[in-house]
């Protein structure tokens, strides 16, 4: 094939090509309502799963204080069976351990569970001290 | 200003852009899937041969754009989208294959072979006459009809090329091949077409 050959093929190549594309746009102008209809639905269904993102976080952070409620009730269930010696004078501690739920299931109980270790070390404190009886009021 | 008060004038204006970005982002990929699937549709009903199952794979193909490609550049997003469309539509043939496989089998081949209208027999949505709307019509099915003839990685490149307008190397993402492989498949394509549908086609 010579150089003009290849030239003229080419060209010819380009006249359908553009051709093809013609009618091709022309049969895409041609669609009708109901096929313009179930893409318009298609995409808006696409972009509320762009929103689902936020969406789903938003659900999540709405549900953050019943989760923490949650977590606060599963910490004092661990703290009253964990502590042996809880279980063993239970009768005497047990409504103190209620004041002590009723305080972790109030709003305020995330900072409570964020000292959590404080609050141990002043129970052990205490109990240390009714031991020594350094603070019994006794004499 | 305290430090609480500096706190929430911070978050509150992360929030606001936060939310404004989001709002920007849905406009943009809303104005890119209107403006892309019309095309899509017809390039998935000219590789599946159905009109309800192009118009899911479409869907499918806007969904998993949303959901996992939103946040790459805009111009990323056309070959990402006909990269999406293609695998799905490969699905398909696979599914298809498979399926016919089973009808043979047990005996039940060629009930579902009816191919939907590809155009609707509706007012013509560009105004055109009756003649043209017909001269286009055929035209467009001896096109359809070439198309499905050739093999599939010589149809993808045509159509990517010519009625999406892909550059070789947007091609190339959509396809999953070399650009390389595009030129000589939409080579093909095109000498194959021009054959199949002679001189005095349109």
């Amino acid at each position: 094939m010579t150089k003009a050959d290849d030239r003229i093929d080419k060209t010819e190549d380009e006249l359908f090509v553009q051709q093809a594309k013609a009618v091709f746009e022309q049969s895409v102008d041609g669609l009708d309502g109901q096929a313009r209809s179930r893409l318009n639905k298609s995409r808006q269904m696409a972009l509320a799963e762009l929103d689902s993102g936020a969406v789903s976080l938003g659900r999540w952070m709405h549900w953050a204080p019943a989760a923490g409620v949650a977590a606060v009730a599963v910490a004092a269930v661990v703290l009253w069976n964990g502590n042996p010696q809880l279980n063993a004078g239970i009768e005497s501690i047990e409504p103190a351990m209620s004041g002590d739920l009723e305080l972790l299931m109030a709003e305020e109980s995330f900072d409570m569970l964020q000292d959590l270790e404080f609050y141990s070390w002043v129970e052990i404190d205490a109990e240390i001290d009714v031991d020594t009886g350094e603070d019994a009021d006794v004499g | 200003m305290t430090a609480d008060a500096a706190t929430f004038e911070v978050s509150c204006t992360g929030t606001t852009q936060t939310g404004a970005g989001t709002l920007q982002r849905e406009q943009t990929l809303n104005r890119f899937l209107a403006e892309v699937e019309k095309r899509a549709l017809r390039i998935a009903v000219i590789s599946v041969r159905d009109r309800d199952e192009a118009l899911d794979l479409v869907q499918n193909a806007m969904i998993k754009l949303a959901q996992k490609y939103s946040d790459r550049g805009i111009d990323e997003w056309t070959p990402l989208f006909y990269r999406i469309l293609q695998n799905g539509v490969r699905d398909w043939h696979r599914r298809q294959a498979v399926r016919n496989r089973i009808m043979v089998w047990t005996g039940r081949a060629g009930k579902d072979d009816e191919t939907n209208d590809l155009v609707a027999a509706a007012p013509d949505p560009a105004g055109r006459t009756p003649d043209e709307q017909l001269q286009n019509i055929e035209a467009m099915q001896s096109l359809e009809v070439s198309l499905t003839e050739l093999p599939a990685r010589q149809r993808e490149a045509f159509m990517l090329r010519t009625f999406e307008g892909l550059d070789v190397r947007g091609t190339a993402i959509a396809m999953g091949c070399s650009e390389g492989s595009v030129k000589t498949h939409y080579f093909r394509a095109v000498h194959a077409l021009r054959e199949a549908l002679g001189e005095h086609w349109q």
